[in-house]
């Protein structure tokens, strides 16, 4: 009964422990590396355009770039590495024999079928003691016998017998499986011997000093330092104090420019000689006379003396591209092109922490400065410029011919709305665009995704009323109608309803499915929902030909406060929608109805608050929404005395609210046996309460627009 | 009694030297690193002029040649106190509305812990300041040390409010001058409208053949200018 550790001599353990490690950490790392390696933006719908302008090659490979810089050669490596390692203790584990131990069986000893009976065991024993006892048998030197291994032979047999027949073996052997009784046994460590083998031991002890005194320290200290370096947002803790330094509550578009070339990010760009060099002939550009605007680069008189205020330098240099980017300024050199197409994206991810930053202050001004910006930079307009020039083709000519001296811009959807005719005498002609260029730049048009915001409203889910400091939730109803959309049709009324999920339906409340309308009841003319699988639908990839990276656009909701100019309710995004918002050929818009939920806490007072709401797009010029809506909040005694006046409201008696009122004595309500044939199937559930659970009381406020 | 085994201790030892030691270097340099990175923090706000100057007209060195410093006139040194004052409200105040920011996006990770640590030395600094300020005014005239601040914002609020106006009005020459333009080319066109519904009566039949033709018209140009007009436009930005 000794316990002993053996290490795995025989080499047939340890690959078993090495496969089983490897491959913990090679699935993981295979499965990064495949995700890595696919092109995230390729699951992305696109706007299908063929516009190519000067400098499509040059955005293309900046942008090819970034994709590179995501992959990692070691990940590669590793991989590679643990699908060797794995392969090769495969090999091994085929390849060794491990040492077989046979299970002791009586039965086989005597040759005898387990069915056996007493008398037959009896008789087959003294059959074999007749023919093999060491006395009678004799050794046969054919086999190579000897007097030994007859004893033992002899010795096992009736071993065999007396664990068949005898109680006591026969307890032993059905308890250890041998007639001895318990038998030692031994623990093999799936090392190999090698390690533990005399002169290796030091490099053993080396392995581990090195794994953990020198491995493990650099590794805790580099994610340590590495998450002090970068902010929240991405960006790095110096450009974000920096930009914190350069925030004004009176910050316009310009000056959020003028505060992102402020970043650390940048310095990579432009080491050593590179810091200075072309900058007096980028500043010449963009200080030259303009077309639409006074100066070249779109910049105001105020942003420019900001500008030659600063002391010569990478950053007056980042700065002075970044107009010549805004405004489209051709610089006549491959590297200052190039060097002016590769700085728009960082300004875009510094504009985050901008965003951050004008958040945390509440200012209205500010946040929608950073959305503004951030529009600008994807888009390659400078600020206050026409939004026309975000079509293809479209130069500033073009707009020109459009506008006239008008200083009102014009917006995309204005321009589109406009008939066919009228628009294509406008812009279509000598030194303005070709008919080809026109049908392009149209076609671009009709499927940016424009957000119109169809109705607005307050609701408190289940309740009718909305009380002090109650959880509301803001509902945007909208669909998206590309400019110049022809046959748009009516706004279904039942789809700019939100019909709450009925009590029972855990899942629905927790939002873990949506439901989807799927027809009309015929009698009562509710409308049928059934719950369907979330979808996630993104809308298709900015279409911004300048901007060095892909964007998938993104829709802020947020409510401002318009007399104090403070923001009430800080921004929901929205990336994703429930709805599909084109048809499969990618360029059809199915005008379906999109629900945007934003939740928030009332006021504690009751009384009417004006919000204005802002719906803003991070990636289209002149695709925001802004509205009024009004949130009514009701005196909490008066909610629940017109409660109590109203029957239905009353709890069911299988309701958490029912049992509750059950509790206080009250009687609970029976069900009404209409309602019973109402809700027999799962699937119409969620229409039985529809009349109180649609908040009906709130405001709703039509968009301006 | 006890037989140490020295050499056998030795080794022990030796590790528990190295450990500490490796520590207690570690822990030195850390320290020193970090006071040398508060040390050299810059400054939250730029070098205080209105400060400067007053200080230096209070404190007058004799010019050369003379013993007396020139005496400055009461009147010179209150004014400069109240610039002083003024610029100190600037500075209260954007570190007043910066603070809750601040501290927000401290706790969020947005910003820094060295932003932070600046601030609030600059806190510390206008504390210092502004007691600095009312003890001086006391010292010029009794009592003023409790209005001096008021004044000093009455003051601010009006230079901002002046700076917006003057903003403002900086651009109605430019308005003006767009809107003078603006009407003469409406103008134009309304005559020209008169003009053409003036003749359009009597070539109202032309004119049903020239639309027409200008449905045409814009295709036979398609088909020309497609490569010459993108060319023609950037040869145009080219000559920028």
């Amino acid at each position: 009964m000794s316990t002993d550790y053996a290490y795995d001599e025989e080499g047939f353990l340890w690959p078993f422990f090495v496969f089983t490690l490897t491959l913990i950490i090679t699935i993981p790392l295979t499965f990064l590396l495949i995700k890595r390696s696919r092109d995230p933006a390729a699951s992305f719908p696109r706007i299908q355009t063929s516009f190519k302008h000067d400098h499509t090659d040059t955005v293309d490979t900046l942008r090819k770039q970034e994709r590179r810089k995501d992959r990692k050669l070691w990940l590669f490596f590793a991989v590679i590495a643990g699908w060797a390692v794995m392969g090769y203790m495969l090999y091994l584990i085929q390849t060794t024999e491990a040492p077989t131990h046979k299970l002791w069986n009586p039965y086989d000893i005597l040759n005898i079928p387990e069915t056996a009976t007493e008398k037959q065991i009896k008789s087959t024993y003294k059959k074999l003691s007749l023919r093999l006892h060491p006395d009678k048998a004799k050794p046969d030197p054919s086999k190579n016998e000897t007097i030994e291994d007859l004893t033992a032979r002899y010795v096992e047999i009736s071993k065999a017998y007396q664990a068949l027949t005898d109680e006591e073996i026969r307890n032993n052997y059905i308890q250890y499986g041998n007639p001895d009784g318990k038998q030692g046994y031994s623990i093999n460590i799936a090392l190999p011997k090698v390690i533990v083998s005399d002169g290796n031991g030091k490099y053993v002890v080396l392995l581990y000093s090195v794994l953990f005194g020198v491995l493990l320290p650099y590794l805790v200290g580099s994610w340590w330092y590495g998450t002090l370096r970068r902010s929240k947002e991405g960006v790095l803790m110096e450009s974000a104090n920096r930009i914190f330094r350069e925030y004004k509550d009176t910050i316009d578009e310009g000056g959020v420019i003028t505060a992102l070339s402020t970043g650390k990010e940048y310095e990579e760009l432009f080491k050593g000689d590179k810091a200075d060099s072309g900058l007096s002939k980028v500043e010449s550009r963009i200080f030259a006379e303009g077309e639409l605007s006074p100066l070249a680069g779109g910049l105001s008189v105020k942003d420019k003396e900001k500008l030659e205020d600063l002391d010569s330098g990478p950053r007056r240099k980042v700065l002075a591209l970044l107009w010549a980017y805004l405004g489209r300024i051709e610089l006549d050199d491959a590297e200052l092109n190039k060097a002016k197409f590769a700085v728009a994206p960082i300004a875009h991810s510094l504009n985050k922490a901008f965003n951050a930053i004008s958040l945390a202050y509440m200012n209205t001004g500010p946040l929608l400065a950073s959305y503004y910006t951030s529009q600008l930079l994807i888009q390659a307009l400078p600020p206050k410029s026409s939004p026309l020039l975000q079509l293809p083709y479209f130069t500033p000519a073009v707009v020109k011919a459009v506008e006239g001296d008008s200083r009102i811009h014009t917006s995309v959807q204005s321009f589109m709305d406009r008939p066919d005719t009228k628009r294509r005498s406008l812009v279509v002609g000598k030194n303005l665009l070709s008919e080809e260029q026109y049908r392009e730049a149209v076609s671009v048009a009709k499927q940016l995704p424009f957000l119109r915001v169809a109705k607005a409203y307050f609701k408190v889910t289940g309740e009718r009323f909305i009380v002090p400091s109650s959880l509301v939730t803001l509902v945007v109803k909208g669909r998206f109608v590309p400019p110049g959309s022809e046959k748009v049709p009516d706004i279904d009324p039942n789809d700019l309803e939100d019909v709450d999920p009925a009590e029972d339906d855990l899942d629905a409340i927790s939002g873990r499915k949506t439901q989807k309308l799927v027809g009309k009841d015929e009698k009562t003319g509710k409308p049928i929902y059934e719950s369907a699988e979330t979808e996630h639908i993104a809308a298709p990839l900015a279409a911004a030909p300048y901007f060095a990276r892909d964007h998938s656009p993104r829709w802020h909701v947020f409510l401002t406060d318009s007399k104090q100019g403070r923001v009430a309710v800080p921004p929901f995004t929205f990336a994703q929608f429930d709805r599909p918002i084109f048809a499969a050929d990618g360029r059809t818009p199915t005008f379906a109805m999109q629900t945007l939920k934003a939740q928030f806490q009332a006021p504690p007072q009751a009384g009417h608050y004006t919000f204005v709401m802002h719906v803003v797009c991070d990636s289209y010029v002149g695709f925001d929404t802004k509205m009024e809506v009004t949130l009514i909040v009701e005196e909490a005694s008066k909610a629940a005395a017109m409660a109590a006046d109203d029957e239905i409201s009353e709890p069911d008696e299988d309701s958490i609210a029912g049992i509750m009122h059950a509790a206080k004595g009250g009687q609970p309500k029976k069900r009404k046996p209409a309602k019973e044939d109402d809700s027999d199937s799962d699937e119409e559930s969620g229409t039985d309460d529809e009349d109180d659970d649609t908040s009906a009381t709130n405001t709703d406020t039509e968009p301006e627009n | 009694m006890f037989d140490i085994d020295w050499r056998g201790l030795l080794l022990p030892l030796a590790y528990l030297v190295v450990l500490v030691g490796t520590f207690m270097t570690f822990s030195t340099v850390y320290r020193k690193r970090k006071a040398v990175e508060s040390a050299n923090l810059a400054p939250w706000f730029g070098p205080h002029l209105q400060r400067n100057i007053y200080l230096s007209i209070l404190h007058m060195e004799p010019e050369e040649g003379s013993e007396k410093a020139p005496k400055v006139p009461d009147s010179v040194i209150r004014a400069a106190l109240l610039r002083r004052a003024v610029e100190d409200i600037h500075r209260i105040i954007q570190i007043r509305t910066a603070k809750q920011a601040c501290s927000t996006l401290l706790q969020r990770g947005s910003v820094g812990d060295d932003l932070w640590q600046r601030f609030q030395r600059a806190e510390k600094e206008m504390e210092e300041e502004l007691r600095d300020v009312v003890m001086e005014a006391n010292a010029l005239v009794p009592g003023w040390g409790q209005i001096i601040f008021q004044s000093a914002n009455e003051i601010a609020a009006n230079k901002v409010l002046r700076d917006r106006l003057e903003e403002i009005e900086q651009q109605t020459e430019r308005d003006k001058e767009w809107w003078e333009k603006r009407r003469a080319t409406i103008k134009n066109e309304f005559m020209k409208e008169l003009d053409e519904e003036a003749g359009d009566k009597a070539q109202s039949k032309t004119s049903t053949n020239s639309v027409a033709g200008s449905e045409d018209e814009p295709v036979l140009v398609g088909t020309d200018t497609p490569s010459a007009t993108p060319s023609g436009a950037s040869k145009k930005k080219s000559k920028k």
